[in-house]
């Protein structure tokens, strides 16, 4: 098979799964009890008539597969409808509040990808020693912390005590913004370094036992460079694969680090929308994970056969 | 010129087992050391501390001199000068050992470019003379291809090639053709040969195979539980062995040469074994010379890989094996001979022909409960590796014990004495029912598959490969375990064998199977000294024996042009 073949197939699958979830999204909002116009209209008491109006204007009273088309409609041109709540467009709210959450989730993802990297290294060519243990141990009760607590107690360390850090917002222009992240960073970051170091553990122990890197070192090469070229390149699938598979928890997780660190972010926003009723603002947050979701473990899949050349021949090859 | 030299070399763990006790032998330059021993004699750990790879924590004694310098204890950097320039690897699977995620190129490029500083271009020319050097079809094509890509023999090519990009004086080879086919084994023995005499390096030959190491090494030692045994003229070692664990060998390795009786061979700890009762019964049925009790009529398979071109494993194949008899199937990997086995017990569909059991069809693959309940009792199969077809956590009196409640309403009292019943009979006793597979050795191992697949009584006993993954020794015993349960209870058997030396011992019948098809079929002992067939000559031809003529083997090759 050809890589575009491989790659449009990917990509045909990537449409269906955003379509499903689609379906999924827009639905799930007719199974929640609560009526969007009665809080549109809350404290009033309306007259028929004024419930009938803001019915149409929202297009609350076509059935609800014509709703769904209308939607649909929207998002394919980047309109995902107003904000009952702002009375904004939902483009416009989550605009404002996008780059925030982007910006925690990526230096949060640098942060897990650099310790969890040192620490599954480091534990995997110490394997079986105390370093290894205590590393093991070190991570597994960072995994354990849950991320509201883990935000209370940096903000108390950090920001009250010591005083090194902000504990609220998010700053003004990019250093300031880089400078109020770094804690809400750290929080979202602790929880998931656990899967990355023991899954880079894992997979660098099992290729440390292979004979290509007994044969790499009978040929006189130095032992960093067997394990650079050797163990590290071949340990990189499943690092890869579980990498892709956390970036939905973290765009989940981020929503409680926001609350916790009163950053406006989506994730904060998703919270309170759904608290409110805000359907179309859920709706596009939800979709907005989906879509991030879906396409960053796709962009992994396009790139396996250039991580395993065997998996371009199909499962056949061995 | 002595070129490696280790004496009285030992080697203990950190907990305080002995692995290496006392080693001492000599290579010197442009001559051919055999090191010959079963698993776990020691003959790897030698050839690695060679190039002072170790294992973590063992503490050694003596000396391990190569080319004058001594290499036990060495820092770390003439350690890794021995292994740019001394010494040479080849290793046993070249499937496991060249990095499946880079491609040849870089493979035999690697060091040249990051411990030679030559440029790219340079090392590529250089890679490309090696890789012709070694016979390689098309070498600069194979530079951009990756291993899996290439066949196992063309791959162990580029592995010799990869060990001689630093001109080593001395190339160790650890069982360099043991996972390859016995004629592609020919043509990388005699590659190795070639790139020996032209080098003029030194080669120390490590294998479990006595038949090999007598014809292409000069002087052989004999390791066994990390001592060496004997030392000789190889072919003195094998035709008059001096150490009584050789002369036990010597007699538990298969040849195909010479014709004896299918007797017991007694050897190493089968005397558990040996001493099992032998009682001979009568054959439970009349041989009724009518009916085969297998039938298998003219069955084919054919596999539709998604994008590539479909495969015939097995094209109009027709076997039949009278009651009480053994046929065995002789091919090379991908001869179809696993797929023939696998139709028969009922793990794929054919997809033409018919199989007949005790003259019942069991050509469809069993669906339900019922069915595939009542071809397991007609069929039973043995695994090649006894490792992987025992589950680690049940014990094998459990697992026999499970087998016999699947199919039988035995109470469990009865159930308990028929699987000590059948422990007996494979040579195992009480004490092994409550043993776990990992306590167990692989020949114990395979007893106990053994005894697991007899618990059901089959009308046919399949055997896949059953003692390709043992040792000599152990194969000599399940050999023998075999060929006393058919004289004791008539079993069937078909024998799924790749080794020609094997099937001598235990079949009486035998067919020669190449790309799916059959090519050849008659007696044993016929088909063996007047092979018909130009495939099967080449077969026999390639099986090493002490008077081997590679040139003649390799002139074969090309004039036939039989390819693997």
């Amino acid at each position: 098979m050809t890589a575009g073949r491989r790659v449009a197939g990917k990509l045909g699958a990537l449409l269906l799964t955003l379509f499903l979830a689609s379906l999924l999204v827009f639905f799930s909002r007719f199974l929640v009890p609560g009526d969007p116009v009665s809080f549109l209209l809350r404290g009033r008491k309306p007259t028929p008539e004024a419930i009938a109006q803001v019915t149409a204007q929202y297009g609350l009273d076509l059935p609800p597969w014509q709703q769904y088309l209308q939607w649909l409609g929207g998002v394919l041109v980047g309109d995902f409808g107003r904000s009952l709540q702002y009375r904004q467009d939902v483009t416009t709210v989550i605009g404002e509040r996008l780059p925030v959450t982007l910006g925690l989730v990526l230096m949060a993802g640098a942060m897990i990808a650099i310790v969890g990297l040192t620490a599954g290294i480091i534990a995997a060519l110490k394997r079986g020693r105390v370093l290894d243990r205590s590393v093991l141990v070190f991570l597994t009760m960072l995994g354990a912390i849950p991320s509201f607590v883990g935000s209370i107690v940096l903000i108390a360390v950090f920001a009250v005590q010591l005083g090194w850090f902000p504990s609220f917002g998010s700053g003004e222009g990019f250093l300031d913004t880089l400078y109020h992240l770094v804690l809400p960073s750290i929080a979202l970051a602790v929880v998931f370094v656990v899967l990355v170091g023991k899954v880079t553990r894992s997979s660098m122990v099992d290729q440390l036992g292979r004979e290509h890197v007994e044969v790499a070192t009978s040929r006189g090469l130095k032992r960093g460079t067997v394990i650079r070229r050797h163990v590290l390149r071949n340990a990189i699938g499943p690092i890869l694969t579980v990498s892709g598979l956390l970036v939905a928890g973290l765009l989940v997780a981020s929503s409680i680090v926001e609350a916790a660190f009163g950053l406006a972010g989506i994730g904060s926003l998703l919270v309170q929308s759904v608290d409110r009723l805000d359907f179309p603002v859920v709706q596009a947050i939800v979709l907005f994970v989906v879509f991030a979701f879906v396409v960053v473990n796709a962009i992994i899949d396009i790139l396996e056969p250039w991580i395993d050349p065997r998996s371009a021949a199909g499962a056949g090859a061995r | 010129m002595t070129l490696l030299d280790i004496s009285d070399y030992t080697l203990d763990l950190p907990d305080g087992t002995r692995l290496l006790d006392g080693v001492s032998l000599t290579v010197a330059v442009g001559e051919t050391v055999g090191l010959v021993g079963e698993s776990g004699s020691g003959k790897s750990l030698t050839a690695r501390s060679v190039l002072g790879m170790q294992p973590r924590g063992a503490t050694t004694g003596g000396s391990v001199r190569l080319d004058g310098r001594e290499v036990l204890g060495a820092p770390a950097g003439d350690l890794l000068a021995v292994r740019r320039s001394s010494a040479g690897m080849v290793f046993q699977d070249p499937r496991a050992g060249i990095n499946p995620m880079r491609t040849i190129g870089d493979h035999l490029t690697e060091t040249l470019r990051l411990v030679d500083g030559r440029s790219k271009s340079d090392a590529e020319a250089r890679a490309v003379e090696l890789l012709r050097a070694v016979r390689l079809p098309r070498p600069e094509d194979h530079l951009r291809q990756y291993p899996h890509e290439l066949s196992g023999g063309m791959l162990q090519r580029v592995m010799i090639a990869g060990a001689l990009t630093s001109s080593p004086r001395l190339l160790i080879c650890d069982e360099p053709t043991t996972a390859l086919d016995v004629t592609t084994q020919a043509e990388i023995i005699s590659v190795l040969g070639e790139q020996r005499a032209t080098r003029g390096m030194g080669m120390l030959f490590i294998t479990h195979d006595l038949n090999l190491a007598a014809s292409i090494c000069d002087r052989v030692y004999v390791m066994n539980a990390g001592r060496v045994e004997e030392e000789g003229d190889a072919r003195r070692v094998f035709r008059n062995p001096q150490a009584a664990y050789t002369r036990r060998l010597v007699a538990a390795t298969p040849t195909i040469a010479s014709i004896g009786p299918l007797g017991p061979v007694v050897i190493g700890e089968a005397t558990d074994a040996a001493s099992a009762p032998r009682s001979v019964v009568e054959l439970p049925r009349a041989v009724d010379a009518e009916a085969p009790m297998l039938d298998v009529r003219s069955i084919a398979k054919t596999y539709h890989l998604h994008g590539k071109p479909p495969v015939r494993a097995v094209v109009d194949a027709s076997i039949e094996i009278p009651l009480g008899s053994a046929l065995a199937v002789v091919g090379e990997s991908g001869s179809g001979k696993s797929t023939l086995a696998r139709m028969i017990v009922g793990l794929e569909s054919a997809d033409t022909g018919e199989i007949l059991v005790d003259g019942v069809v069991r050509t469809a693959m069993p669906r339900r409960r019922a069915e595939r309940l009542a071809h397991s009792r007609s069929v039973q199969m043995v695994f090649q590796d006894p490792y992987l077809s025992l589950d680690p956590r049940i014990s094998a009196g459990r697992a026999i014990e499970d087998t016999l409640r699947l199919h039988s309403t035995l109470t469990s009292r009865d159930a308990r004495t028929r699987v000590l019943d059948l422990l007996e009979q494979v040579g195992l006793g009480e004490r092994h029912a409550t043993a776990v597979p990992r306590t167990l050795s692989g020949g114990q191992r395979q007893r106990v598959a053994i005894a697991r697949a007899l618990a059901v009584e089959p009308d046919v006993l399949v055997m896949d490969e059953a003692t390709s993954a043992l040792d000599v020794s152990v194969q000599a015993q399940v050999l023998d375990l075999v060929a006393g349960i058919r004289r004791e209870r008539g079993l069937t058997v078909l024998f799924i064998s790749h080794d020609l030396a094997v099937v001598r011992r235990v079949c009486e019948q035998t067919v020669v199977m190449r790309s799916g098809e059959i090519v050849e079929r008659g007696a044993t002992a016929t088909l063996l000294e007047r092979p018909r067939h130009p495939y099967t000559r080449l077969l026999l031809d390639s099986v090493p024996r002490p008077d081997w003529d590679l040139d003649a083997l390799a002139a074969i090759d090309r004039t036939e042009g039989v390819p693997a």
